[in-house]
Parts: structure tokens; C-alpha cells; sequence
């Protein structure tokens, strides 16, 4: 400790003259990128296009019967009857149904691929209970065939995260669905980054069997607060700097940590909480949790029980992102019930999601949203399909912040479309075109239009 | 067929309108007004009219047959679909309750080998199989989900009453995983199994040629009266293979020493089906499968239960291996069709198809068979469509599980707490 006195004292005397002396020189400021690697999504070639006479889910809770959707420049130019486009492709859809592209707002693609092997299991980083330092891009691997599966499945948007091994477990990306050889040049521009947090019994049985916290879920409400308890004090200090920099002060910069950078973007709002979290309780504590740090908590992922909660998860705000019947794997997965999607969206200001977490059901979403709606119905709720297209579309991008740019078929919106052979909410339903910013990237029956894996490439 | 004798009056009078009447006893019923999918070579019966009596199917005609018969209900199935009750297998459903909760879950044993009979783990209450119920399916062959060995032991038969005495076979099959090999080569897992076959069928050429040997053999393994039993065809061997290679090493096995051989899995089956469907090997699929799950399933695809179906393959519908969510199998079904599937021919591998398979009274709508028959309020293959009505061995069954329950307590308007609310 004798050591560290000299420099103590040197620190002292300089804050002390950048005190009393405004003019002194100020070192470069530190900044630190917070896009370092940026997106080179490009959209692929487009032409003006109009798809005529088909029914028009919009997601914005709209069903139009011969309607006409237009798009220009890769954004939805207009949606409605006997609309008339100047030079365009005309699709006749006369039959067919029309729904915005559909978006996953948990996907496993690229850093959990197929084929599995040891080589590619790159979703978890099961090495610290708090990881908020890896980020789920850098695993990606975009030649993963599931990407064109799902696609063929009409997703065109999707939120690629780490695994639920860790309380906290890195950052999840926004991908657009289009083939490419680098994860960058699939970034979906300006999407906010997320942040994977998980509740429940993952992170207690893998640090509890190694004898390391967490083991118990109180040890997990520790383990996430101590991490938020850090990330305030960063926060602080940067925020100090940032302060006396502005002031004109020569200040020094705290040292950067990468963990922390991750948890302090949480705390400002830019990065977003995606939470795998499916108990009530805990779904519950995850949201005091959030008003302890002054962030918001987020969407719920495998939120089995979110049912039970529906109010509370309305009134904050918070999204629920959830399966149709998966259960019975886990104890914190026993109390499923087939109508828990339509349970919390009928509440008001409810933000209710259905997910995939699976390279299998990625393809079929839109099934995934008719079993729910079909059992809700038959349980005595009373949902149509330009109604449940909200829960693979809309509010998914609310829930990954971009509702702004996708999700529904609104006028200025990214050209993200879907057209079916038959109505989506069908067992027989398939996705016959998808276009990405309004440039078709799939075609049921042009293989032209159907990309294929490098890694399928040849097999025989 | 019998010839029934009562007047048609006294059937309207007896006539109980769908959904009115609680859980019948095994009285005799019929039902009527139903698009019947018989799983036979009578194929589909427009307004159909279908007979029950001590809980056997007794006549199955058109109502233009203009036969009379004598029941205590009528059954109005108001022109909906009427299907076999659907089979599910390869599954492990019974044997657990949470697949996390060890102590509940009794489908895996390090140890298991060719001796393993799960069916000492199954439990006819497990919250899982009313909730299989929703997917329409009456009975189910039952495996274990193995151990070290190649072995996962022996298939066994359950009916989906929840009754205690819903076993109904046991060691109906053996079954073998082979492929992939983690821990090595899959070469030593296939040379295992013959070695396992040569042995056996060495020992009964001793036994048949000398009587004297016979009498002096000490009483047999349980183990080798297992091997014995698929060598003699009375037990299928089911083999979980994936790789076109593998499969066709199996078949081999299979002229070699005549055994009843059934594939499961087989991704890749795709590639050689002329060659397996001229052994006239069945195949169990999972219909979803699509991704290159492995280097074994490089051409898995929706687009497999139709081709192998079309090359003349005898097809079953799994979703293998799976606990819980086994009701979805109709939803395969359903996928199969979309991709290229024959709609009977899905049918089929959902009932007729397995009951052929596992030597299952069951899976057809025909006079004689067993009354597991499903109602439904429209085509069983879509979300759309639900069980109306569903009987086994004619006994009428609930659809309602645990997760009912949950619903209810949650929606159900209450000032006080929902624990309250029973």
C-alpha cells in the first residue's frame, strides 16, 4: 500500500490546479463507441411492387378482405382497396393472405446451429454467473441452415440471445433475416441491443452443483442486485467524468470495464432487458428489481405463468414473450396453461408475445399463435386472427424496439410482408413470398428465391 | 354383419343430443351424422353411422344402409369428423412427471439394458396424459428413454384412460439405438447387436438339433430369451437409426436374420426408400424434423413422411421421445399433408399403421375392433378442430387436465384470493 501514496498525492495536486485554473489544457476526451460493430445491412435488389385482392391481416388489429398493399423504396407505400402503382410488380393474391413479416424475439439461430455439435455451441458462456460482457453477435454464424428455414417460415426479423445459463448472460442482437457471410451485414440498423437476464432454476443449479453462488433463488436476487450495484457506481463515476469533463476540467476517465459498459447502457435505457423468467413471483421481484436501479424490466421470456399476473405485467409495462404448451420440462414450467397468451393480452395496455426459442417452431410461429387462439377459443375467449398476427408481429417489435420501424403493415413502415397460400392461422398454411424492405428474399416456388447454406452446399 | 333389429323410432327417442350427457358407462351408443375415416379399405364413410356395443364397434355403415339397431344413446356428431383414436409412440409418457424432478422421472437408467421393462415405472396419473387426451390419442406404446447401453430395453402398451389398470401389454418390443456414437464408434454398437443375434440363434440351432441339450441347458437368461423372442419374430426390433449408411447395414441384419425389424428416426430414410420399403420395414418418423440436426439428418425434411408414404413405405407418425406435449401429433400430421402427404395415408400413420406395427387391437373403425373412436368438430388435423367426444374400449373420456383447472382459477372473477378459487 506504501506504494500507492506518491501517486495518491499526485492526484490531489492535480485536481487541485485543474481547480483553480480553468484555461489548463484538457487531455482528449474518452469516449467509448458504443457501435463498434456496426451494421452493413444492405437491402437486397427491389422493385416497385403491388400485391392485389388478397386478405390483409395489418397487425395494427386490421383484417382487410381484397385489399392491395404497395411497396416502394422498401417501405409500405399503401395499404387498401383497388390502390393502383404506376410501373410495379404486379403479385395477384387473389386468395391469399397478406401479413407483416414475422419476428422472433427469441432465437438461438447462428450461435446454437444446426448441425449440433461441440464445435458450435456457442450460446452460452457458462464460465461466471454475470457475463454482461459477451454479446451474442460475436458467436453468430450465419451459415447456420436455420436462417433459411425460418425464413421459408416467413420471419424476417429476429432477436438472436445468449442462453439462460447465467443471471446475466450477455447481450442479444437484432438480426434481419437475409443470407450473408458476415453477422454485421444482418444487424437490423438501429435496433436497440438487448441485455439476457434469467431468473429461476438454470443459474441456481449451475453455479449451486460448482458450490458457487447462485444456488439458491434468493442467491440469485443477490447475484443480479450486486451486479446493478456496481453498474450505478460505473455509471456514476462516467457520469462524473463526463460532468467535470463538460466543465472544463482535465478529469480522468474511469477504467473501462466491458461488463459494466453492458449494464450502465441498461441503466441509461439503450439497452433493453429480455428477462427468461417463468414464475410469477419471480416475474414480480424481476420488476422491483428494475425500480431499485431506475431501469425498466423488460420483456418476460417463457413466461409460463405470466397469467397469473396479467395486471401487474399491464400496468408495467412489461411484455410477456411466451410458448403456446411448452411444459413439464421444469418445475418452473408445470403450471402452463394453453390460454396464458390470450389471458394477458386481454388485458389492457398488455403487451403479449409468442416466442420460439427453438430452430423447429421458428418456422411456424404463425401455427404456434393458432393453437393459442383456437384453444382460447374453444375455452370461451373470443380472438381473430387480425388480432393474434399481433403476437408474432407488432408486439414483437415493441418488445425489441423497433415498432417504429416493423411490425405492421402501416404506411412508411420497412416493406417486411408475407404472403401465404391460405390463411396463416391454418395447419396448411405456408409462407409463398417474403420480402425484407421490400425486397423478395423468399419464394415458395422459385428456387431462385431460396437461399441454401453454405454448409448444405453439396451434400450428398 | 349383424342385422340389427330395433326400429329407427326407437333410436330418435333414445337420441341424446352431443355434448349433454356426462361420461357414459360402456352402454351400447351410436353414433351418427359423422364423416367417418374408418383406417380400413372402406376408407371414408359420408354420414355414417357407427355402432357400439360392450364397448366393441358392432356396425359401422352409411345411414343410407337403412339399418335398424337397439342403443341406449344416439350420439349426434352433427356432421363432424369421426377418426380411429390416434396411437402415439416412441414417447415416454408415464414415466415422468417433471423431466428435471429426478425423483419423478423414471424413463432414463444408466443401467438399462435388453432387460429393462419401464412399464414397472409407469404412471397411470401422471398430469401428462389427460393433457394427451386434448390430442385425441386413446393408447400409446411406451419406451424408455435408455441408458449407456444400446439397449433402451422393452416397449410396453398403456390405454390413456388413467385408469390403474391401463397397462395393457408389456415387452411388446425391443429396443436399440444405433448411429452417432459419442464415445466412439458407431461401428461397435452394430457389431455388438450382431454378435447379440449370432449368439442367440447359435443357441437355439444347439437347442432344436439336440433334445438331449435341451433338457440339460440351464434355465435361460432373461436376457436371451429377449434375444430368442426377436429372432423367433414374436417381438419387433425397433432401431433408432438416422444415417442412410446405418439403415441400410440394419436392413442387411434384418434379411440376415429374419427379424420383424421397425426403424425409428431415420432421417435420412429419404435417400434409399425403394430399398426399405422392398423389406417392407415400417418407419417411425418425427414429421417435423427438418433442420441438419447432425451429420446422420443431413436431409431431414417436412417433405419425408409424404415421399417415404409415396415409395410405398409404411409410415408412422411419432413425436419421439417426447413427455409432455405429445397431443401436438395431429398437428404433424397436419404439416405432413402440407407438405405433400396423402390425407388417408396420415391418418393411417397415426392408427391402422401403428396398430399393425405393435400388435395393437386398435386403429381402425371396423366391426369387431375396440370402440376407441374421437369425435371431432372438424378436421382433426387442424387448430381449428377439437375433440368433441372420445371413447376407449367404448368408455366415454374427459378431455380436462390440470391445466383446466389452472385456467379457471385464473379467470374467474374473485375478491378474494385465487387460492380460494378450487
Amino acid at each position: 500500500m506504501t506504494k500507492m501514496m506518491p501517486s495518491l498525492v499526485m492526484i490531489a495536486v492535480t485536481t487541485a490546479l485543474v481547480g483553480c485554473n480553468q484555461s489548463e489544457t484538457q487531455d482528449p476526451k474518452v469516449t467509448i463507441n458504443k457501435n463498434p460493430y456496426p451494421s452493413t445491412y444492405q437491402v437486397l435488389p427491389s422493385t416497385k411492387t403491388i400485391i392485389k385482392n388478397a386478405t390483409v391481416l395489418t397487425g395494427t388489429g386490421e383484417k382487410l378482405e381484397n385489399a392491395d398493399v404497395i411497396m416502394i423504396d422498401g417501405k409500405i407505400n399503401a395499404v387498401g382497396e383497388n390502390l393502383t402503382a404506376d410501373g410495379a410488380t404486379i403479385i395477384d393474391a387473389q386468395g391469399k393472405w397478406v401479413t407483416p413479416g414475422i419476428i422472433d424475439v427469441h432465437s438461438h439461430l447462428g450461435v446454437y446451429p444446426s448441425p449440433n455439435a461441440e464445435s458450435h455451441n456457442d450460446g452460452n458462456e457458462m464460465t461466471n454467473p454475470i457475463t454482461a460482457e459477451v454479446w451474442a453477435e460475436h458467436s453468430v454464424w450465419p451459415q447456420d441452415p436455420g436462417f433459411n428455414r425460418a425464413r421459408a417460415g416467413g420471419v424476417t426479423t429476429m432477436q438472436i440471445l445468449p442462453g439462460s445459463a447465467n443471471l446475466i448472460g450477455g447481450r442479444g442482437v437484432t438480426l434481419k433475416n437475409v443470407p450473408s457471410e458476415s453477422m454485421q451485414a444482418m444487424k437490423f440498423p438501429d435496433a436497440p441491443y438487448g441485455l439476457k437476464m434469467a431468473c429461476g432454476e438454470n443459474p441456481k443449479s449451475l453455479y449451486g452443483s460448482r458450490s458457487e453462488l447462485p444456488m439458491t433463488r434468493m442467491g440469485n436476487m443477490a447475484g443480479y442486485r450486486q451486479a446493478f450495484i456496481e453498474a450505478t457506481e460505473y455509471k456514476r463515476a462516467w457520469d462524473k467524468y463526463e460532468a467535470d469533463y463538460a466543465a472544463g476540467k482535465n478529469a480522468v476517465a474511469p477504467k473501462r470495464d466491458l461488463t459494466l459498459d453492458t449494464l450502465k447502457g441498461v441503466l441509461e435505457g439503450e439497452i433493453l432487458i429480455h428477462n427468461h423468467c417463468y414464475k410469477a413471483e419471480e416475474m414480480v421481484m424481476m420488476i422491483d428489481l428494475g425500480k431499485e436501479f431506475n431501469y425498466h424490466s423488460g420483456t418476460f421470456h417463457h413466461a409460463i405463468e405470466a397469467y397469473k399476473i396479467a395486471d401487474t405485467l399491464a400496468e408495467n409495462g412489461n411484455c410477456a414473450a411466451m410458448w403456446p404448451d411448452w411444459w413439464g420440462f421444469k418445475l418452473e414450467a408445470y403450471d402452463m396453461v394453453l390460454e396464458n397468451v390470450a389471458i394477458v393480452d386481454a388485458v389492457k395496455n398488455s403487451c403479449a408475445v409468442v416466442h420460439s426459442d427453438s430452430p423447429v417452431t421458428i418456422q411456424r410461429l404463425n401455427q404456434e399463435s393458432a393453437k393459442i387462439m383456437h384453444n382460447a377459443n374453444a375455452s370461451g375467449f373470443n380472438y381473430t386472427e387480425e388480432q393474434a398476427i399481433s403476437w408474432i408481429t407488432v408486439n414483437a417489435a415493441k418488445s425489441l424496439g423497433i415498432a417504429d420501424k416493423t411490425g405492421s403493415l402501416s404506411v412508411g413502415k420497412n416493406a417486411d410482408v408475407v404472403i401465404w397460400n391460405v390463411n396463416p392461422f391454418s395447419v396448411y398454411a405456408k409462407a409463398e413470398q417474403v420480402f425484407i424492405d421490400g425486397a423478395k428474399v423468399f419464394d415458395h416456388q422459385d428456387t431462385r428465391y431460396q437461399a441454401q447454406s453454405d454448409f448444405l452446399l453439396g451434400q450428398e | 354383419m349383424k342385422k340389427m333389429t330395433k326400429s329407427l323410432l326407437a333410436l330418435s327417442l333414445a337420441s341424446t343430443l352431443l355434448g349433454t350427457s356426462g361420461l357414459a358407462l360402456a352402454d351400447s351408443f351410436a353414433i351418427t351424422n359423422a364423416t367417418v375415416h374408418t383406417a380400413t379399405e372402406q376408407g371414408v364413410i359420408q354420414n355414417a353411422v357407427v355402432v357400439v356395443k360392450d364397448g366393441v364397434i358392432t356396425s359401422v355403415v352409411p345411414a343410407t344402409a337403412g339399418i335398424t339397431y337397439d342403443v341406449d344413446n344416439i350420439i349426434d356428431a352433427q356432421g363432424g369428423i369421426v377418426t380411429p383414436g390416434f396411437i402415439g409412440s416412441m414417447n415416454i409418457l408415464g414415466l415422468v412427471e417433471v423431466n428435471a424432478v429426478t425423483d419423478s422421472s423414471d424413463a432414463w437408467d444408466k443401467k438399462a439394458d435388453i432387460t429393462f421393462d419401464p412399464s414397472f415405472g409407469y404412471n397411470p396419473k401422471a398430469s401428462s396424459i389427460a393433457f394427451t387426451r386434448k390430442g385425441g390419442i386413446t393408447r400409446n406404446v411406451v419406451t424408455s428413454s435408455g441408458g449407456e447401453d444400446i439397449h433402451s430395453g422393452q416397449t410396453f402398451l398403456v390405454d390413456l384412460t388413467g385408469d390403474w389398470d391401463s397397462v395393457k401389454a408389456t415387452s411388446t418390443g425391443v429396443f436399440v439405438s444405433l448411429g452417432a456414437n459419442h464415445e466412439g464408434s458407431r461401428a461397435t454398437s452394430i457389431q455388438q447387436l450382431i454378435t447379440q443375434l449370432e449368439k442367440g440363434q447359435k443357441s437355439l440351432a444347439k437347442v432344436s438339433k439336440d433334445k438331449k441339450a435341451k433338457e440339460d441347458a440351464p434355465e435361460p437368461e432373461a436376457a436371451d430369451e429377449i434375444v430368442k423372442s426377436i429372432l423367433s419374430g414374436e417381438k419387433p426390433l425397433i432401431v433408432s437409426v438416422d444415417r442412410a449408411s446405418d439403415i441400410l447395414a440394419i436392413l442387411k441384419l434384418k434379411q440376415r436374420f429374419n427379424v420383424n425389424l421397425v426403424l425409428v428416426g431415420a432421417a435420412d430414410a429419404v435417400l434409399i426408400s425403394e430399398q426399405i420399403a422392398k423389406a417392407n420395414v415400417p418407419v417411425i418418423i418425427d414429421a417435423m424434423r427438418n433442420l441438419p440436426e447432425s451429420f446422420d439428418s443431413l436431409h431431414n425434411d417436412l417433405s419425408n413422411a409424404g415421399k417415404l408414404h409415396a415409395a410405398g413405405v409404411k409410415v408412422i407418425l411419432s413425436n419421439m421421445g417426447d413427455s409432455h406435449n405429445i397431443y401436438n401429433l395431429r398437428y404433424s400430421a397436419g404439416n405432413a399433408v402440407a407438405n405433400g402427404m396423402d390425407y388417408n395415408a396420415a391418418i393411417a400413420a397415426l392408427t391402422v399403421n401403428v396398430a399393425d406395427t405393435f400388435n395393437i387391437d386398435s386403429g381402425s373403425i371396423m366391426v369387431g375392433k375396440p370402440a376407441d373412436i374421437v369425435i371431432w368438430n372438424g378436421d382433426p388435423f387442424e387448430f381449428s378442430s377439437h375433440v368433441v367426444k372420445m371413447y376407449i374400449d367404448g368408455k366415454e373420456q374427459s378431455t380436462q387436465s390440470r391445466h383446466d383447472k389452472l385456467r379457471e382459477r385464473y379467470t374467474t372473477p374473485s375478491d378474494m384470493p385465487r387460492g380460494y378459487t378450487k
